[in-house]
């Protein structure tokens, strides 16, 4: 039987040692310390674990068990850190993770593409067919932007359908090059933003992403048909079909993910609707983050490429070409080298990483 | 036993105590969560409430704002002397990540810590007590733009419907968020030189129970923060109920008039000699009931 002051002054120099560790480790990385520091900090982290349980089971006092709890706990978020990450993560992201994620999930993906194209389809055959429907669709001002725009030069985009949709566009007027990262950047900004937003409000039972890929379909189906019935259409098709692979892909893939997110919700399966959501939700922000990397490809394409002075025809078999990358790239990227067919990175919540960061 | 639980109990409900890990009352709606780690300990964090989260999303606002408009102010003029519309796209790829950037990239690779929540003292973490990691770093801040509906109405509802106040983007990447306490030893108890203990005679042989000891231990190193009259009344109740407890023949204004003074005695009698104390009645008891010669057999 020991009273609870000598175990104080025994254990102190414990809990002052493990302190320190914690202020020293703070503003780094575990794995940055020597081996044999890694060793006596997970011993200390067992020991101060055991004497706040000892402490626990005696009731020696609230303040201590709450210095202890808060010492135990910091070392917890320490210890079971994930080893810092870099380039290479990334690349393994691009080449194999995402593809096959999005191959696991393509069902919601086609059904994003249902949404996304079946509208725009509809919507650009009848608005082609009778011009005079597309000011229900377009607001005034964009309509005489694009009649303007393509009378006098064909360098703007007509299709950068925002939600807002009436985003003017930014005055860059000095050379020809430096106007085009202008609009590299209005449309990174712009694009990416709408796909994940897009994907974001999946989460409210996925009827924000419906509508999100229900009103861009319309939209952008309406602005195609419109200009083309306006006689532009060699000019407007060949501007689109190379940054479109790209960027009508990806958002269908943004809409999957945000479809992923509401499912989830609705049909939990075996599952809380709460765990559901976290299991289904790490897969569906992983293909939504694909999806930004592919549009910050097409924003590249569609600021550097598309209002490019060369012939249409040389637009259109680069454009397929394009097409053609990404149906492979999403199709079979990452498929030889399958070996496990499970590409979470992060460990279920079931699961407890029990390991020592790699030093 | 029962007894000195009831005295607990009363010091407790008057003293605010939270409930610990292992009472099997029904949980009270508190900003506590509990989980157990691999080395089978049970850890409380507490939960951060909205106010704070609130207050450390407002300095993140101010502090994005700011970041903003500065490179509006300065930078970009310097840069559209020579570049005027690569200075524009750069503004804007900033704006994006200013909008879905900030926040991911804070607290993916800072451990969970936005320069807001730095400030306030709070911190992401994962349900499970891990750290965060990138990708649910990612999901919990898209998800951010449907909390925001409504200037954040859905995130505040979210929050108080669930039990660990988390907002939508917190369920759907199995994150919380926590206050984070500085680390303070709690500070060595009055110096008890001075106080005599009781007198053996005085006391009968009961003895108080070590929660009860630590119970007086704490609250006479509390005993700065509570003013003298409502420190005096607490002290008052513990004190009267052991001297109940001890039947204590001595002098009764001790109790009464300085019950702080009282409890330290006690603390003194007790927390000090009770293992050899114990020990000696144990030796004692075997003497007396001949488990002595018994154990010679």
């Amino acid at each position: 039987m020991m009273n609870k002051h000598k175990f104080i002054q025994q254990r102190r120099p414990q809990w002052k040692r493990f302190e320190e560790f914690l202020y020293g480790t703070s503003r780094k990385s575990l794995s940055k310390l020597e081996a044999e520091q890694i060793t006596e900090f997970s011993r200390l982290l067992r020991e101060v674990s055991h004497d706040l349980a000892t402490i626990r089971s005696r009731g020696w006092g609230h303040d201590l068990i709450s210095y202890l709890n808060d010492l135990v706990a910091r070392g917890h978020n320490l210890f079971y850190g994930a080893p810092p990450s870099n380039l290479s993560v990334f690349y393994r992201y691009v080449s194999l993770e995402f593809p096959r994620l999005f191959r696991a999930n393509i069902g919601y993906f086609l059904t994003a593409c249902l949404l996304f194209f079946l509208p725009l389809g509809i919507s650009w055959y009848v608005v082609q067919n009778n011009p005079s429907l597309a000011s229900r669709v377009i607001p005034e001002e964009i309509m005489s932007r694009f009649d303007t725009m393509y009378s006098d030069h064909g360098e703007s985009d007509p299709d950068n359908a925002s939600e807002e949709g009436s985003e003017s566009e930014p005055e860059g007027r000095s050379s020809f090059g430096d106007e085009r990262a202008t609009m590299a950047g209005f449309y990174i900004n712009n694009n990416v933003g709408i796909a994940l937003k897009c994907f974001a409000l999946g989460i409210l039972l996925g009827i924000g992403t419906v509508y999100t890929l229900l009103f861009n379909g319309i939209f952008l189906g309406a602005v195609s048909g419109y200009v083309i019935s306006q006689g532009h259409g060699e000019r407007f098709l060949s501007f689109v079909i190379s940054h479109g692979s790209f960027e009508l892909t990806a958002i269908a893939v943004a809409g999957g993910a945000g479809l992923m997110l509401g499912n989830a919700l609705i049909h939990p399966g075996q599952r809380t609707r709460f765990q559901s959501l976290q299991v289904r939700g790490l897969e569906a922000v992983q293909i939504a983050g694909g999806a930004a990397v592919m549009l910050v490809v097409a924003a590249l394409i569609e600021a550097f490429w598309s209002p490019s002075d060369v012939s249409p025809m040389l637009k259109y078999s680069v454009g397929s070409v394009l097409w053609l990358i990404v149906f492979l790239y999403l199709a079979f990227a990452g498929l030889q080298s399958d070996e496990t067919g499970e590409t979470a990175a992060q460990p279920g919540p079931s699961e407890k990483p029990g390991e020592l960061p790699s030093a | 036993m029962a007894t000195a639980t009831s005295e607990l109990d009363l010091a407790q409900t008057s003293a605010v105590y939270q409930e610990e890990v292992y009472s099997n009352q029904p949980r009270k709606l508190s900003l506590d969560m509990q989980i157990e780690t691999p080395e089978n300990v049970i850890l409380t964090y507490q939960l951060a409430g909205p106010a704070q989260r609130y207050l450390a999303y407002l300095i993140d606002l101010i502090i994005r704002m700011v970041v903003m408009i500065g490179l509006l102010m300065f930078v970009m003029p310097m840069m559209s002397l020579v570049l005027p519309g690569t200075a524009l796209g750069l503004f804007l790829v900033l704006m994006f990540l200013n909008t879905w950037g900030y926040y991911t990239i804070s607290e993916g690779f800072f451990k969970g810590q936005s320069i807001g929540k730095h400030f306030c003292g709070i911190r992401v973490i994962r349900e499970g007590g891990y750290p965060i990691t990138f990708w649910p770093a990612v999901l919990r801040n898209l998800v951010r733009s449907a909390d925001a509906i409504m200037f954040y109405g859905i995130g505040i509802t979210s929050m108080l419907l669930t039990r660990r106040f988390q907002r939508l983007g917190d369920l759907a990447a199995g994150t919380v968020v926590i206050q984070e306490r500085s680390l303070k030893l709690p500070r060595k108890p009055v110096i008890l030189d001075k106080i005599k203990p009781l007198d053996k005679n005085e006391i009968g042989s009961f003895l108080p129970r070590d929660e009860v000891l630590s119970l007086i231990d704490e609250f006479i190193g509390r005993r700065h923060v509570l003013t003298y009259e409502r420190g005096h009344a607490l002290a008052g109740i513990l004190a009267q109920n052991l001297a109940d407890r001890l039947h204590y023949s001595g002098d009764p204004k001790k109790v009464t008039h300085y019950p702080m003074a009282f409890l330290a005695a006690v603390y003194k009698t007790f927390s000090f000699s009770q293992a050899e104390e114990e020990q000696d009645v144990v030796s004692e008891y075997l003497k007396q009931s001949g488990f002595g010669e018994f154990h010679d057999e």
